[in-house]
């Protein structure tokens, strides 16, 4: 029966004078809250900006199809010594037409080679842009959608066809106001006639993944040359077994290739996914130190609390050696002024988060960046301050409490 | 014999000491110090400053605790409890009034009236009410929305009494409750200490005024850290009679 009385008065009691006192020193509040409030701010935008960035990224990984995979010499995520992944052997067509009939887990299975070219029609021309040969299946691989013509068919690779399916930005960079189809474009003094168009995908780190002419895998070739090492892009047909379908990918390809056992593989299977870990392991290291800075930011915010909680507590010695005169324990008055801090901090708090939020949304506005900030952030971001301010709050508040009652009251 | 005899004693200290240690020199403010106060009993501590009524006040008012003796309040012996439940101590058994009244500025009469209550966990309406009916005690009904600087000094003082009455506490403590009043207001307070008196409360009042300390039924005289006069208030306060005790007879 003591203890709920007597947390109703150290809880209730410490807020209301709290908030009594944050009224009474309106300006004071005001400029503590500032504090604490940048420093929130400061981290909320950083996180939104860089949680915006990773969901973006993510959803342009997601548009090449979770259930694709990629197989070159070359991992997208190089680790250590680049001429080890250099004199690995080149895949080559016949490696793919075997993987074709040993591997039928795969609905979709296509060569792809590529380079950077000028390509020009008429007058206009575009600079490095992607030049990728590939075969029909690629389609349904890349997560492309035709919008005008046709893509490339398996006859088109057969024949050897001068054709070519440009993406987005070509055909607008190329053709503005006009059909592209039927035209003729070059590159390379080659001539390739556009026999369709691909809807537009957008940008993976900064890089127009609609920059692109797709021509057929043996034209490319024909056109300029066999040297490149080719990679094949596949796709599993139950999505859900892409991780047995890459370990069965495994035994497949060193058999194709010949690997004596003991030996590593010498191939690499990429996934979107693993892009994303690199990614992120970059973005990570960023977050970091924003993160700190942030933090940093915070800390100064809470050393301004503490300052002004000292102060206040000075200011109301008299106060507090009438209070306890009183009645009120050591506790209630470590509460009041714990309360009065997290307070402060609190309305901080929330002032920063709007704050963060706001420029997170002007910087997603403004920018390419999509900032993308999360329920749990901002909810984390007013208890986190408060927090700040109940630890900061903490010396004061019982250099408040111990001190002498009959010393507080006649103190002048 | 004197056990009995001080068991029906609202307070009852026996051989009190209190020394302070300043810059590693031993200042001994009480020297063995020893009455009892009876329930209604209106009593006045006087002595000269640096006599030690100070000291002995705070010891009373359960705000300090002597070095050495025993001081019992109201059954309950409280030399030795904690700092938390001397705390429940001052808030069931003890009224302050002092002589700067220490209102709280920035509340309400009425606010300040209620603070006693709200640390003894009141309801918020009983304290209301309970604090309504203390302001209508010291006539100040009609100021009680009033912050303390648009009260006059008697009125503050006023609400001040109504603070220490409103806990119904065993003893009113009063340190020097017209040292910042002009004599008239002054004189109103003391009416008002005679009326609480008339109506049965224990007062202790320090003061170091003879002429206040005449007009209590007793008073007990302190002079370096030691009682040297106990009886009617106006043969201690006038240094005449038989309550003079011989001084330096320690």
């Amino acid at each position: 029966m003591k203890l709920p009385r007597g947390v109703r008065v150290d809880v209730l009691e410490g807020v209301r004078i709290a908030l009594f006192s944050l009224k009474a020193n309106r300006l004071r509040t005001v400029l503590t809250t500032l504090g604490i409030g940048i420093g929130v701010a400061t981290l909320l935008a950083i996180v939104g900006i860089i949680q915006g960035l990773n969901t973006s990224f993510h959803r342009q990984l997601a548009t090449f199809g979770a259930n694709t995979l990629y197989v070159s010499k070359f991992p997208w995520a190089m680790k250590g010594d680049w001429w080890v992944y250099r004199n690995r052997k080149n895949f080559t067509m016949d490696q793919v037409t075997r993987l074709r009939s040993l591997a039928p887990f795969l609905s979709a299975i296509s060569p792809t080679v590529q380079r950077v070219a000028d390509v020009a029609y008429g007058g206009e021309q575009l600079s490095t842009v992607r030049i990728q040969g590939v075969t029909h299946e690629y389609l349904t691989i890349s997560g492309y959608e035709v919008t005008a013509g046709r893509f490339l068919t398996e006859a088109d690779d057969e024949v050897t066809r001068p054709v070519a399916v440009i993406g987005a930005d070509v055909a607008d960079g190329l053709f503005p106001g006009i059909s592209p189809l039927g035209q003729s474009i070059r590159i390379d003094n080659r001539t390739f006639q556009v026999v369709g168009t691909l809807s537009r995908k957008g940008k993976i780190v900064n890089e127009s993944l609609d920059l692109v002419v797709f021509v057929p895998f043996k034209s490319f070739y024909s056109s300029f040359g066999k040297g490149r090492g080719l990679e094949i892009a596949m796709a599993v047909a139950d999505p859900t077994q892409v991780r047995r379908a890459e370990d069965q990918l495994v035994g497949i390809l060193r058999r194709i290739r010949g690997t004596p056992p003991g030996l590593p593989d010498d191939f690499s299977i990429n996934k979107p996914e693993a892009m994303a870990q690199t990614y992120e392991q970059l973005t990570g290291a960023l977050y970091g130190v924003a993160v700190g800075v942030g933090l940093i930011t915070l800390l100064v915010g809470g050393i301004g609390i503490m300052n002004i909680m000292l102060v206040s507590v000075r200011e109301r010695t008299r106060e507090i050696g009438v209070r306890r005169a009183l009645g009120a324990r050591k506790r209630t008055i470590v509460f009041q002024f714990l309360m009065e801090a997290a307070s402060v901090s609190a309305v901080g708090g929330l002032l920063g988060t709007t704050a963060g939020l706001g420029t997170a949304k002007v910087v997603s506005l403004i920018t390419p960046l999509a900032a993308d900030v999360q329920a749990t952030t901002v909810v984390g971001g007013v208890a986190f301050a408060a927090v700040v301010g109940l630890l900061f709050g903490i010396w004061p508040a019982a250099r408040a409490a111990n001190l002498d009652p009959v010393e507080a009251l006649r103190y002048e | 014999m004197s056990d009995g005899s001080s068991a029906g004693k609202l307070i009852e200290v026996e051989d009190i000491t209190r020394v302070f240690h300043v810059g590693g020199e031993e200042v001994r403010a009480l020297r063995g110090v020893s009455f009892g106060i009876s329930r209604g009993e209106w009593v006045a501590i006087i002595g000269q400053s640096g006599s030690g009524k100070s000291t002995l006040m705070n010891v009373l008012g359960c705000l300090d605790t002597p070095s050495s003796g025993r001081y019992t309040l109201n059954g309950k012996d409280v030399s030795r409890m904690s700092d938390d439940e001397l705390a429940v101590i001052r808030n069931e058994e003890i009224g302050f009034i002092f002589q700067t009244f220490q209102l709280l500025p920035r509340e309400t009469a009425l606010a300040n009236v209620e603070l006693p209550l709200v640390y003894r966990g009141l309801p918020a309406r009983e304290r209301r009410e309970r604090a309504k009916a203390a302001l209508e005690k010291v006539q100040l009904a009609h100021r009680m929305h009033h912050r303390p600087n648009e009260l006059s000094g008697g009125q503050r003082q006023r609400v001040a009494i109504a603070r220490a009455l409103v806990a119904q506490p065993s003893m009113l403590l009063a340190d020097e409750p017209t040292g910042n009043l002009d004599s008239a207001t002054g004189e109103e307070i003391v009416r008002l200490f005679e009326e609480l008196h008339r109506a049965g409360n224990t007062l202790v009042l320090v003061t170091h005024e003879p002429k206040l300390a005449a007009r209590c039924p007793r008073a007990i005289r302190l002079s370096d850290g030691q009682v040297v006069a106990d009886g009617p208030g106006r043969e201690v306060a006038l240094g005449i009679g038989a309550a003079v005790m011989a001084a330096g007879g320690t």
